[in-house]
């Protein structure tokens, strides 16, 4: 069953003369990886945040469990339904590892054992207590980033979007984030879209989609 | 909850950021409270300087009415001047006692009292001037047969405003405290030329009949202090030929003689400042002449206290102008604070956070701050305006207590720490001097007034030096602020 449905979207910038994407259509569904590849400046970045809620969509549809995502509440979206794992991470520098995911859950309003969740979580993804009680920024990128899975699993979302989540890691961390999302997918039932330009990454999903540069603005 | 959690956790591990403004803050609230305080203290110490004196109404002349009513006369022919063609001023009858009695009984008078004049020739020599135009003065006063001497009757010491203010001070012996008696004081001036002293007695006589007399028993002799009563080509005081009795020998005096010619001043004692517009317009429903109008001390008093309120106007355009500029720097400060943690608001709002709990976060986060600030800034600012209101109120307790030792030996009264003693009737009250409130204590300068003032003031700063964030958060797109970031 697809989780997620974009039908003939388009998308043009309000500063822009041409479209970013034209006449989008994929499905997406639970318990598989998808990689979304093509050139930069092919709009992979535009269509995460149109599908993570981030930007407003004006031509086609989105579909989320049978409902137009722009009649539903964004905010709640982003903070339940979907966890979004970024190539810079976007943790908060102030906190701790541990405390990044608490704060996530916090939003979520999730009330009982959020600590212990939390812990338990950051270790599923390689963090262990010590570096989960240490400042994000005195983390190596690789473990930022598991962090930032950790923390985009905290609510248990249906679909994690990752945009380029290995592009600041070397090959062999490449691997291991990828294994995570493999299994998240595969064992947990998530629906992990990705965004890439790595063939490898590619190589490691379910379903590839390819976007390629759309045509300028009639 | 988690919003004052993590609005805590950002205070405490920006400690650079936040110290910064705190530091500000704690300069406002150290400015602010030292103002506050001063202007507390200035105002206690103008209500303790008002409740020294009462409000005091007189009924003077209302010159405006009476040349509106001014006859003027016809031009002068070659003949002699006929009465009718003299310019002639409306005549004012004189108050009396029941029209008196009928304005003092009134919601607006706490008290009232009334003096006589009138002029009286007695057995000792009057005083002459060597000014030629004096002497015609006198002459034309004698053919007029109107008394060599001004006669004044008071009931008490609080109407003996002259010795009250110290226009005049005993020399010698004292006012007599028995207003009933047939007792007098006169001019060190006039006991000197006529080799009288304190014990010795004096006759009045009417000018309108030698037959009618009245003896008086000498209990003081008075000075005038004014140094501009010795004018050029003035040999005496304005009040060498006052003799100056009590209210009952005055009645007395116009019982025997009804032609004597009195006239009664009286003064009202009113509740408050605030009722002498409505005084006025008792006293003008209730028949009061409108050649008279109503005159106050308001003026003398405020005068008193200008000093004290320029002080606390002072206080309140530093304020003013420390609220301004603390409001502004602030306001930058937030919208610099704002700017480098775009990040962080587009990191919570990709989370899910909401734009109005990501905006109560900075609120919050800036409340902590200002909290933290103002309290230390109370105690510092406590501290610092306790010496500054001292001295205030130290030069103002010495001042005051300075006039009510000179009003109490103005009337002959004991000096040194018998000074401190009430005089007047009742042994308390004379226009209030005697009863002054001093304020001695130090711990209504900063009180919780001023602290709900602070806190007041510091929570309007936040909520305006907010403003900056919120609108900040309200606008920024999160995807714009990480792609920007990326």
């Amino acid at each position: 069953m697809n989780v997620l449905e974009l039908k003939n979207v388009s998308y043009m910038y309000d500063d822009g003369n041409e479209y970013v994407l034209k006449d989008i259509s994929f499905a997406f569904e639970k318990g598989k990886v998808y990689a979304i590849k093509g050139r930069s400046g092919s709009g992979k970045t535009t269509l995460l945040s149109l599908i993570s809620g981030l930007e407003k969509y004006k031509i086609g549809n989105i579909i989320y469990q049978g409902k137009e995502l722009n009649a539903i509440n964004l905010d709640y979206y982003r903070s339940h339904s979907i966890g979004i794992v970024f190539q810079s991470f976007n943790l908060l520098p102030h906190l701790t590892a541990l405390e990044n995911v608490v704060l996530s859950m916090e939003i979520n309003h999730i009330k009982e054992n959020k600590k212990e969740k939390a812990i338990q979580l950051l270790e599923e993804v390689g963090i262990d207590q010590t570096k989960a009680n240490r400042r994000v920024l005195k983390l190596s990128g690789g473990e930022q980033q598991r962090v930032a899975i950790a923390r985009s699993l905290s609510y248990n979302p249906d679909i994690i979007i990752a945009d380029e989540p290995t592009g600041n890691l070397d090959h062999e961390t490449e691997n291991d984030i990828m294994e995570i999302f493999t299994e998240l997918a595969h064992k947990q039932n998530k629906c992990v879209i990705i965004v890439t330009h790595s063939k490898n990454v590619a190589s490691q999903a379910d379903i590839v989609f390819e976007l390629k540069k759309s045509s300028k603005r009639k | 909850m988690y919003i004052i959690k993590n609005a805590w956790l950002s205070l405490i591990r920006n400690k650079g950021r936040n110290l910064l403004i705190g530091i500000i803050i704690l300069v406002l609230s150290i400015a602010t409270c030292i103002t506050l305080a001063i202007r507390s203290s200035a105002d206690q110490l103008v209500n303790s300087y008002n409740s020294k004196y009462d409000i005091e109404a007189t009924l003077g002349m209302n010159r405006d009415n009476m040349m509106k009513d001014f006859t003027p006369g016809e031009k002068p022919t070659e003949d002699e001047q006929s009465e009718q063609e003299k310019p002639q001023m409306p005549e004012i009858e004189s108050l009396t006692v029941s029209e008196i009695e009928k304005y003092g009984d009134s919601e607006y008078v706490k008290n009232y009292y009334y003096t006589y004049r009138f002029n009286m020739n007695a057995n000792i020599e009057k005083l002459s001037s060597s000014n030629s135009d004096d002497k015609r003065m006198d002459k034309k006063a004698d053919d007029m047969n109107s008394g060599d001497f001004v006669v004044m009757g008071y009931d008490s010491y609080e109407s003996m405003s002259d010795f009250i203010s110290g226009k005049y001070t005993i020399s010698d012996g004292e006012v007599s405290s028995d207003f009933t008696s047939d007792s007098c004081i006169i001019s060190s001036e006039l006991a000197s030329s006529n080799d009288l002293k304190v014990g010795d007695t004096i006759t009045l006589i009417s000018p309108n009949n030698e037959e009618l007399t009245y003896d008086l028993k000498i209990t003081g002799i008075y000075k005038e202090n004014e140094e501009d009563s010795d004018s050029m080509g003035q040999m005496f005081s304005d009040s060498a030929n006052m003799i100056i009795t009590n209210k009952t020998v005055s009645e007395v005096i116009r019982t025997l003689d009804e032609d004597i010619s009195m006239i009664l001043s009286p003064t009202f004692i009113l509740t408050s400042e605030d009722v002498v517009d409505s005084f006025s317009e008792e006293l003008a429903n209730k028949g009061l002449s409108e050649y008279y109008q109503v005159q106050t001390n308001l003026e003398t008093i405020n005068s008193e206290t200008a000093s004290i309120q320029n002080v606390a106007h002072f206080a309140g355009v530093f304020l003013i102008i420390t609220l301004i500029i603390g409001g502004v720097v602030l306001f930058v400060l937030n919208m610099i604070n704002v700017r480098e943690r775009k990040y962080e608001i587009g990191v919570l709002r990709t989370i899910g956070m909401t734009k109005l709990s990501v905006s109560c976060q900075f609120v919050v986060e800036l409340l902590i701050v200002t909290f933290i600030s103002i309290t230390l800034g109370i105690g510092i600012g406590s501290v610092l305006s306790v010496p500054t209101a001292n001295y205030l109120l130290e030069n103002e307790i010495e001042s005051s207590q300075q006039a009510q030792t000179q009003v109490q030996q103005n009337f002959g009264g004991p000096q040194g720490e018998e000074a401190n003693r009430p005089m007047g009737r009742d042994g308390g009250r004379m226009n209030g001097v005697m009863s002054l409130d001093k304020v001695t204590s130090m711990n209504a300068v900063v009180d919780i007034k001023v602290i709900l003032q602070l806190f007041g003031i510091g929570l309007l700063l936040t909520v305006i030096s907010s403003l900056s964030a919120i609108v900040s958060i309200a606008r920024f797109s999160p995807l714009t602020i990480l792609r920007e970031r990326s």
